[in-house]
């Protein structure tokens, strides 16, 4: 072979293979196939109403449907412009109920109904339903999502899989497995052995708290935001300890485990990098962090945050929150025990479960 | 020779590691996202800064965003900061603070010295609240994004809070498809490891918030420092406060479109940079204060990034010296594994953890570009390594830096 030919050869073979890498390059970059800027959420806030919202408009063109089949007592149904098949129910009809629920041989099929609707037990319903009036549930029955214009009471060892929102009272009794986002704009009590994830109302009952945990009897007077910044700081590295019936006047950040004792009143917020123990009757005004695990209660009073980055433990009679100013309890792992009270959002990132004893 | 050639082999096998730390950390390990569960919480009042200069083609947008967040309109005051802009920045302002009555209070700063961190200091007259959140004129915040940048500070630890920043006009060309790439690959991955690992997240200095009793206490801002945000970072540090990062709080920001400007923007920030490394590195590694061990040793590697860029290239010469000298540093097998593992391993690093960073995102095709990012790589090197040289003949020379605003692309409003 003539030497330039062979060099030629070479050159073209080496310059192949240094651009081989970058056809799949220049292929991206001519047909621009994932170009689009990475999706941010610029409208919507994260609200745990979303999906309820979303469901309302979705169904809204059924309405004139749903009052025509109220007013003459009968059921109608049809097909979406998704697709998406409907029954609209103007009366209630148990036996028909049972068709549409999956374990009884049915198909699945969005639900809405007009008036009182109480469904069968041991029934799965894979798609959404829609109640206008109050919805009561049997036992052991599995749900998509519902929306329901006034109270939703779920029956024992029932499953959501997405989300409910009642615009009345949601209830579930013992035993229910709560795994999406549950919403009501009144109320939401949960029975014992319930398990949750991420709930919001004005407030939250474990189990049957007393009533006057859940009336507003004891609210704040002074919100806790008002004092952000204009307490001093107790900074203490190593674990810390605040002496039963103290008042301290101060936020306070230990590095290390930190033990409140029964009956002291911190004026300002606490965090603590390892573990925090509130003991009985404590009182805190700001946020209670903890980088670790948190036990809290009982019949303690926490107007702020509360922020558990593994575990969080909380005892009966506990108030979180208040009427006037709810709050946030999150972590990934939650136990709550009968008689705690959450004025707003309570949010198990991975499990959250109600216990008889924390 | 060939102990310098050691070092600074050894230097970079550090970043190597560090790389590939974060990334397995992101992949695998337990991620932190402690604060983004709070949506419902008593707000506390929060004054919203918008450093401003010569901003007439975005500005607008970072406003009527602003307009639209869900936060108690009671409790958040948006002050634009206009900094000595001569072009239509104030006549927009002043438009908007009178559409939105209460909502919006202008500062015009007509003199002074040059830079966000002496506009920023200027305009702290005009805040009155415990929680400073902080934005560039060309960013445009999402509904949720006030209430996700204001939750952390339920912490009393946390002295300062960084959010994400998204290329909004990432499919421009290829040089925006690449800042991408690394916008993505220092957040997503980066960022967020430092987070879960308790290390230290950097301040980026917009989708940021500030705690005003922290920022007292550490003297305010400081108007000498080219990066005010690395020097805030490093001055919460040393001061017993947190920075935290907020992975999921992410807010679109306009990337240069341009390699000139490119090159002015990332040897500012190198400057800056090596300024913050030369004033704290020390005092942050051995000085009596309260960062932990890890802080220590993960801050003197974050402050030592942009001098890693004329430590490579001395490498590289001192590398081919030797071999020109005949000089083996390393023989037989030893040299050839050596070589072999930092092929596979060394110097695929960094395109590693973007190639992670863009499958967390959920992004697919984009990851074809990375053979691309030599070349940003190369221009980075080399501007940063001019930086760095410029910022040794200034001290020398005593020339006072010029500070350079990023171009803006967008169309006017």
């Amino acid at each position: 072979m003539n030497s330039y030919i062979a060099v030629a050869a070479l050159i073209s073979v080496a310059s192949l293979l240094f651009m081989l890498p970058l056809v799949p390059a220049l292929v991206e970059l001519h047909r621009k196939s994932d170009a689009l800027p990475l999706v941010v959420v610029q409208q919507n806030a994260g609200e745990i109403r979303h999906f309820a919202n979303s469901f309302r408009s979705y169904v809204k063109n059924l309405q004139p449907i749903l009052q025509s089949c109220v007013t003459s007592g009968t059921s109608d149904g049809g097909i979406l412009p998704d697709g998406a098949e409907y029954v609209v129910l103007g009366r209630v009809d148990e036996a028909l109920l049972r068709g549409f629920a999956e374990g009884e041989a049915g198909h699945p099929v969005l639900i809405m109904a007009g008036v009182d609707l109480s469904v069968p037990p041991s029934a799965k319903f894979s798609k959404d339903i829609y109640a206008g009036g109050g919805f009561g549930g049997g036992e052991k029955n599995s749900y998509r999502a519902i929306l329901g214009e006034r109270e939703v009471s779920l029956g024992v060892g029932s499953e959501v899989l997405r989300w409910v929102h009642a615009v009345g009272m949601f209830t579930a009794a013992y035993g229910c497995n709560l795994y999406g986002r549950i919403s009501s704009d009144l109320g939401i009590r949960l029975g014992d052995e319930c398990s949750f994830s991420r709930m919001n109302a004005p407030h939250i009952e474990i189990g049957r708290p007393a009533a006057e945990d859940i009336s507003s009897t004891e609210e704040m007077t002074v919100p806790s935001s008002a004092n952000a910044g204009k307490l001093p700081r107790l900074l203490h590295d190593g674990d810390y300890e605040v002496l039963a019936g103290q008042v301290m006047e101060r936020d306070i950040v230990i590095r290390g485990n930190l033990r409140i004792r029964a009956g002291a009143r911190i004026c300002g917020s606490v965090k603590s990098v390892k573990d925090m123990v509130i003991e009985d009757g404590v009182s805190v005004e700001g946020s209670l962090i903890s980088a670790s695990k948190m036990r809290v209660g009982p019949n303690c009073r926490i107007h702020g945050p509360v922020i558990a980055e593994r575990e969080l433990s909380i005892a009966g009679g506990t108030r979180c929150g208040t009427r006037q100013y709810p709050t946030t309890v999150s972590a990934p792992q939650i136990e709550v025990e009968e008689g705690v009270v959450v004025f707003g959002t309570l949010w198990a990132r991975e499990h959250g479960h109600v216990v008889a004893k924390v | 020779m060939i102990a310098v050639l050691y070092a600074i082999v050894f230097v970079i096998c550090v970043y190597t590691a560090r790389h590939y730390f974060f990334t397995l950390n992101r992949l695998f390990g337990f991620q932190r996202h402690p604060y983004i569960d709070i949506d419902t919480a008593d707000w506390p009042p929060v004054t919203v800064l918008v450093a401003a200069h010569n901003e007439e083609k975005v500005i607008a947008n970072a406003l009527s965003a602003l307009m639209a967040v869900k936060y108690p309109e009671d409790k958040m005051l948006v002050v634009p900061v206009n900094d000595r802009s001569t072009d239509r920045t104030r006549e927009i302002i002043d438009k908007f603070v009178t559409e939105y009555p209460g909502r919006i209070r202008a500062f015009h700063r007509v003199g002074g010295k040059g830079g966000k961190a002496a506009a920023l200091k200027d305009a702290m007259e005009l805040v009155e609240t415990e929680v400073i959140l902080i934005f560039d004129a060309d960013y445009i915040p999402g509904a949720g994004l006030i209430k996700q940048l204001v939750a952390p500070f339920f912490d009393l630890e946390v002295g300062g809070v960084m959010g994400r920043v998204v290329p909004m006009n990432a499919g421009t060309n290829l040089l925006t498809r690449l800042l991408d790439l690394e916008r993505s690959g220092g957040y997503q991955v980066d960022q967020q490891a430092r987070m879960n690992l308790r290390l230290v997240p950097q301040h980026g200095g917009t989708v940021a918030g500030v705690r005003l009793s922290a920022l007292r206490e550490i003297g305010g801002w400081n108007e000498n420092s080219l990066t005010e945000d690395t020097d805030l970072t490093y001055r919460l540090l040393l001061n017993g406060w947190k920075t935290a990062y907020q992975n999921r709080s992410e807010c679109y920001e306009e990337v240069p479109e341009n390699w000139a400007v490119r090159i002015k923007q990332i040897m500012r920030w190198a400057k800056g940079h090596n300024q913050a490394m030369v004033t704290y590195s020390l005092r942050l590694l051995f000085g009596n204060h309260r960062a932990t061990l890890r802080e220590r040793i993960d801050g003197t590697l974050l402050l030592g990034v942009y001098a890693m860029a004329p430590i490579t290239l001395v490498g590289w010469v001192l590398a081919l010296s030797v071999f020109y000298e005949g000089v083996a540093p390393l023989h037989g097998v030893i040299a050839l594994l050596s070589l072999t593992a930092y092929a596979a391993l060394g110097n695929l690093a960094a395109f590693f953890e973007i190639a992670a960073a863009s499958r967390l995102d959920g992004t697919r095709q984009r990851i074809c570009l990375l053979p691309f990012l030599i070349l940003g790589f190369a221009v980075s090197i080399f501007s940063v390594s001019r930086a760095a040289v410029s910022q040794v003949s200034d001290l020398i020379t005593g020339a006072e830096f010029h500070w350079d605003k990023t171009e803006r692309f967008r169309k006017a409003m």
